[in-house]
């Protein structure tokens, strides 16, 4: 790297990193005990004592584009050895919430899931949607059943009829009958589109924009990207991100990394369950509730548990180290959401199961603005790592980072 | 004095075990001279035994046969007494066990075969200890003629206030001097200084207007503006001072030796003395020698040095690449002048400067070096002025640039603060180029923390000019002592105003000058004034000494002072030259002037004299003399194989408490080595070094402190003086078919006791294998 780089320090991000838990970024001298500590930093030019000055100096271009900011698994360890108070972890976090919110577009919806006092706006939306939603089912049946016969007659051997509940069973609680499936889909399905596409445009920055950097950096032995060399080293780090082999190196923070891994293969879990139901209804035509002896019941519960015990384990945890580890709005959002979306879950089916029809539908209520928040906010929330640090750990294999 | 002797021997501490006290008694005996043993002398029931022979009037010289007299010094004082004590403990029977040197049997001690090298050890400590009650006398104090208790402050600025104010309160008439119009020095002119208390993060008005209304206030300081030194002459406790204004030129303005140039002549050959003097006196045309004093000059007692410094202009060649010739390029004193005027602007258009650039060292990748003369102080004052970029601005970015960063104490804590300053970037690294661009200037820099080849881009850049001691460029002191005007190798200083930082803060190579503030080394205002305490009271105690006639340090207290026999003076100016003091004046003919209050005791001039005429009450050419002629050196008349004898000259301040801890270790040396504490090694007559080798010693070793640019002598000059009259003296051994080797210098630090056995063994040694003196016996 003989070219000169010119530093643009940039008051705004480092205002922003502050805001977003890096509080102590500049705190940091440099003595790089923190790269040293680090157990899954690369021994060639290790982070985090390079994106610590970086980040004191507000240099904006050269942290979003950094792939290292997301082969930190916010262990904890550099924070913890840090001798002068800065938490690296934490500023990491933090620089990693900032790309995030960099890489989506629209970017005000990300500054607004980082922002407490978008909350009302955020969750009053969604709120007010499915009540809508579920107004027009509970009161406007009929005239449904009206139009979906008029539009799509016995399409597809009736599978096309507004009404999923099961016919003439009466005594079942069937939350269809109080937010249709067709409204659920027809809310989630485009969601999930615009998410993809969120995530599409992001990504193709993020992977430019992390290849520059490490050739910039001399962090990589390769010179070009190729996509589809890019795509089997995603393969080849599957196992890792499963297994958790790089979370489980860490010391400090090591009681994190099970509540992770069980809440990783809960959403595994509730992806399959969500497929596989999806998939009976509207090529089997046979809606739900299912019996509890389904082995379908048995993974959503089993994966509902998890997520349950998991995301209240990561809570707890953090809780219990607020002098350690700085936990900032952005990451209380996530947890929570993740914790209401499995809480009211499983309560919707334990009340569906004491037949409290009230009670069931409300949570039922609670459980859809969550998986709202959830999905909606994938590309713009700290969720959005899921995509970015699989990449970035898939480009520091391919890009042979050692 | 009528001198009554005696002699007690304390058997304690295994001396009584180690050695026959019966023949060990035998010695004073022989000379007709009481001696008393006890089984533990330093015992209430011990002093008590001596103070009743005191007091029934039958003695008042004695030898005390125990321990080294660095221990119970204060135990055995008798006033009115003269004492010497013989170190039996810690030199002889400590480190020479009777393991290693077994006592012998009644009937080995008459044949010629057998000999203890440790009972000889004892008896000759003895008897050299008896010689010297004889030869020595005790000190009467020197009286000044006339007094002053007076204190001199040379600077108006913080430090000088601040030691004047101490002293003055106290109960000191002060006169502060000052050049300037005002009081004030540089700190006047800052815009704010750095934080002096808790929690240590926010810049504070400077403390100078409160000081200089306190100053104002005090009746008994006398301050004196646009005034300066003219000469001092004299000698503490009566230093003649002749003030004039700045620029004016005055008879009594002090006479400056020749410049180098003007010693040789046209073809480059050192002139003769005669000549040389005749061209000082046309250099110092009207001025008035420096013996004459000024009738008109006030008197004073001690004078503090507080006159500052300036900063270093950073220029030329060597730093054109900071772009030290571009207008927004400044130093941070020029900054300091900007800032102190109103917001931060540039000197080329007076637009905001909002992106300021700090160069803490010259860079180029060359070194890590920082500017000279730069240091903490500077590491500071970027911080502070990294501050007011960001008090000034909003938006304002200040970039540090340093090979290092150094905030000792509690200035971490600002440091802390700056750097946790969303607008201060700061990195290691090497400052490249300055250049200028798009209507401002771009500041490279590689091996940066960000990584190699980092540019900014900034509005200005301010380079670290360092603390220049005012003494760099004029002796200030002006003292009008026939060594110069100025301190004598100030250059090993870096020319701050010292005489060695370590061990004697404060003090100068000049008595009763003392250095405070910037002038010693770079200083913040609150070190200063801290400082300033630190000299206000060795101004006073060198006041307080010298109207008791003694020595202000490092023999404090010590009463005696160089008497001179002047009817044998041959007015070769020795002792002036080599006094590292430079007490001595000597007049037209070359007859030295004592100054005993300038006077360290250090006996340099005593070592230099080649006629041997000066002397102290109790430390002679003489008294040491003697007490080399009191060693017993046995020969083949009295031993089949006579042990070897060697003398050993130790300078009492680091090497002879070296030898105490070597005995207090039990560490184990040759017995046959005598040794005799000086004064300091410079003090040594070549003429002892002679006499022992005459009296049939085998080899004389001189065991003094580390000489050269970060001595550790105690007078600065004294172990260098000694190894080069070591030097000629091996000359003189040759042409008497001596082995230069049997004269021998060598230098310790007081924490290298374990070398002192290798040496003094290698050392004897080395002579064995030279064989015995060839004039033993004669």
């Amino acid at each position: 790297m003989t070219e000169k780089y010119l530093a643009q320090p940039d008051l705004g991000f480092i205002a922003q990193v502050r805001g977003l838990g890096g509080e102590t970024l500049k705190k940091c001298y440099q003595c790089a005990t923190c790269s040293v500590a680090c157990p899954i930093a690369p021994e060639d030019s290790p982070f985090p004592r390079k994106e610590m000055i970086a980040a004191s100096w507000g240099l904006k271009d050269r942290l979003i584009s950094s792939g290292d900011i997301w082969l930190c698994h916010q262990c904890g360890d550099c924070t913890d050895l840090c001798p002068r108070g800065a938490a690296p972890g934490d500023v990491l976090s933090a620089v990693r919430a900032a790309a995030i919110t960099e890489y989506a577009t629209p970017k005000a919806l990300a500054h607004a899931v980082n922002d407490p006092k978008k909350l009302p706006f955020i969750l009053g939306i969604p709120a007010i949607w499915f009540a809508i939603l579920a107004f027009i089912t509970m009161n406007g049946g009929e005239t449904m059943s009206k139009i979906f016969h008029a539009v799509f007659g016995d399409m597809l051997g009736g599978r096309l009829h507004w009404s999923h509940a099961h016919e003439g069973a009466e005594h079942v609680i069937s939350h269809a009958n109080f937010v249709s499936t067709w409204f659920v889909d027809m809310t989630f399905i485009p969601t999930a589109i615009f998410v993809t596409v969120v995530f599409f445009l992001g990504l193709k920055n993020f992977i430019t924009g992390i290849h520059e950097n490490a050739v910039l950096e001399g962090k990589t032995d390769k010179t070009t990207l190729d996509y589809k060399e890019l795509g089997q080293a995603l393969i080849r780090v599957l196992p890792t991100v499963l297994k958790h082999d790089k979370f489980n190196e860490c010391e400090t923070n090591k009681d994190r990394a099970t509540p992770h891994m069980m809440v990783l293969f809960a959403f595994i879990g509730l992806a399959v369950v969500t497929a596989v139901c999806g998939t009976l209804l509207y090529v089997g035509n046979l809606p739900g509730p299912y019996s509890q002896l389904n082995p379908i019941k048995w993974v959503a519960n089993i994966a509902g548990v998890a997520l349950v015990i998991g995301s209240g384990m990561m809570i707890k945890n953090r809780l219990d180290k607020k002098d350690d580890q700085i936990t900032s709005y952005k990451d209380w959002f996530i947890l929570g959401v993740v914790f209401t979306l499995g809480l009211t879950g499983m309560l919707t089916e334990m009340t569906r199961l004491a037949h409290m029809q009230a009670i069931s539908y409300f949570f039922y209520y609670l459980h859809l603005i969550a998986i709202f928040e959830l999905f909606f906010f994938l590309p713009f929330s700290k969720m959005a790592h899921l995509v970015y640090r699989l990449t970035a750990m898939a480009y520091a294999e391919y890009g042979n980072r050692k | 004095m009528d001198k009554k002797y005696g002699v007690y021997i304390c058997t304690g501490c295994g001396i009584g075990e180690a050695l026959d006290m019966e023949d060990l008694v035998d010695v004073p005996d022989e000379e007709g001279i009481n001696c008393t043993t006890h089984p533990f002398l330093c015992s209430k029931e011990g002093v008590e035994l001596i103070q009743k022979d005191i007091d029934d009037g039958k003695v008042n010289a004695m030898v005390i046969g125990a321990c080294s007299r660095r221990v119970n010094f204060d135990v055995f004082n008798f006033d009115g007494c003269i004492v010497e004590r013989a170190n039996l403990r810690e030199g002889v029977v400590w480190p020479h066990p009777r393991d290693t040197y077994p006592m012998l049997e009644e009937d080995q001690k008459d044949d010629e075969e057998h000999f203890d090298p440790v009972q000889m050890k004892a008896e000759d400590y003895i008897k050299m200890g008896m010689i010297r009650l004889e030869k020595v006398k005790i000190p009467e104090a020197y009286e000044l003629e006339s007094f002053s208790k007076k204190i001199l402050v040379l600077g108006g600025g913080v430090t000088g206030m601040a030691a004047a104010l101490d002293a003055a309160k106290t109960g000191y008439d002060v006169t502060i001097v000052e050049k300037q119009d005002a009081l004030g020095g540089y700190a006047a002119k800052l815009r704010s200084q750095m934080p002096v208390a808790e929690p240590f993060e926010a810049l504070q008005t400077p403390v100078v207007a409160d000081m200089v209304a306190e100053v104002e206030g005090m009746s008994n300081i006398d301050v004196r503006t646009a005034t300066e030194v003219a000469r001092i002459a004299g000698q503490p406790g009566e230093f003649t001072v002749t003030f004039k204004k700045p620029g004016e030129k005055i008879p009594f303005d002090v006479p400056f030796p020749l410049p180098e140039e003007m010693l040789v002549d046209e073809n480059g050959k050192e002139l003769d003395a005669e000549a040389q003097h005749e061209k000082y006196l046309e250099y110092n045309e009207g001025r008035e020698d420096i013996l004459q004093l000024d009738p008109d000059g006030e008197l004073y007692g001690a004078v503090v040095l507080a006159a500052g410094w300036r900063p270093d202009a950073i220029e030329g060649e060597e730093y054109a690449h900071l772009g030290v010739d571009l207008t927004n390029v400044v130093t941070n004193d020029e900054f300091e002048m900007i800032a102190a005027k109103g917001k931060i602007v540039r000197p080329s258009d007076g637009k905001e400067a909002k992106n300021v650039v700090f160069i803490q060292s010259p860079g180029k990748d060359e070194d890590d070096a920082d500017f000279e003369y730069a240091g903490s102080v500077t590491s500071q004052v970027a911080l502070k002025q990294a501050r007011y970029v960001r008090d000034d601005y909003e938006d304002g970015k200040a970039y540090v640039i340093y090979q290092h960063m150094r905030t000792p104490g509690l200035q971490e804590y600002f440091y802390k603060s700056m750097q946790q300053e969303d607008g201060v970037f700061m990195t290691k690294g090497a400052v490249t180029e300055v250049t200028e661009k798009s209507g401002g200037l771009e500041v490279t820099a590689t091996s940066t923390l960000l990584g190699e080849n980092l540019a900014i881009q900034a509005d200005m850049v301010v380079v670290a000019a360092g603390m220049v001691p005012a003494t760099k460029d004029d002796p200030i002191i002006n003292l009008a002592y026939r060594q110069g005007p100025g301190f004598r190798d100030n250059d090993i200083f870096g020319q701050y105003a010292d005489s060695n930082y370590i061990c004697f803060p404060y003090e100068t190579q000049r008595t009763g000058i003392y250095a405070a503030g910037t002038i010693r080394r770079a200083m913040t205002i609150e070190e200063s004034i801290e400082d300033a305490t630190g000299a206000a009271l060795k101004a006073i105690q060198c006041i307080e000494s010298a109207n008791r006639g003694m020595a202000v340090h490092p023999r404090s207290g010590d009463m005696t002072y160089p008497d001179f026999f002047f009817q044998r003076c041959t007015q070769c100016k020795r002792c002036t030259v080599e006094c590292p003091f430079g007490a001595l004046d000597d007049d037209e003919k070359g007859t030295p002037k004592a100054n005993p209050t300038r006077c360290r005791r250090c006996g340099t001039c005593m070592g230099a004299c080649p006629e041997r005429i000066i002397s102290f009450a109790d430390y002679s050419i003489d008294s040491i003399g003697s007490q080399v002629k009191a060693i017993g050196v046995p020969s083949e008349d009295d031993y089949d194989e006579p042990p070897f004898r060697f003398l050993c000259l130790i300078c009492e301040n680091d090497a002879f408490p070296a030898l105490d801890m070597v005995g207090m270790n039990r560490m184990d040396y040759s017995p046959n080595v005598r040794f005799i504490p000086v004064r300091c090694l410079g003090s040594v007559n070549t003429i002892w070094i002679k006499d022992s080798l005459a009296q049939g010693m085998d080899g004389v070793i001189l065991i003094g402190c580390k000489h050269g640019d970060d001595y550790q002598c105690h007078f600065v000059k004294g172990s260098e003086l000694a190894e080069v009259r070591v030097k000629k003296i091996g000359d003189a051994l040759s042409s008497l078919a001596l082995e230069e080797e049997r004269v021998a210098f060598a230098e310790v630090a007081i924490d290298e006791y374990d070398k002192l056995p290798e040496i003094i063994n290698a050392f004897v040694e080395e002579v064995e294998d030279l064989g015995p003196n060839p004039f033993k016996g004669f």
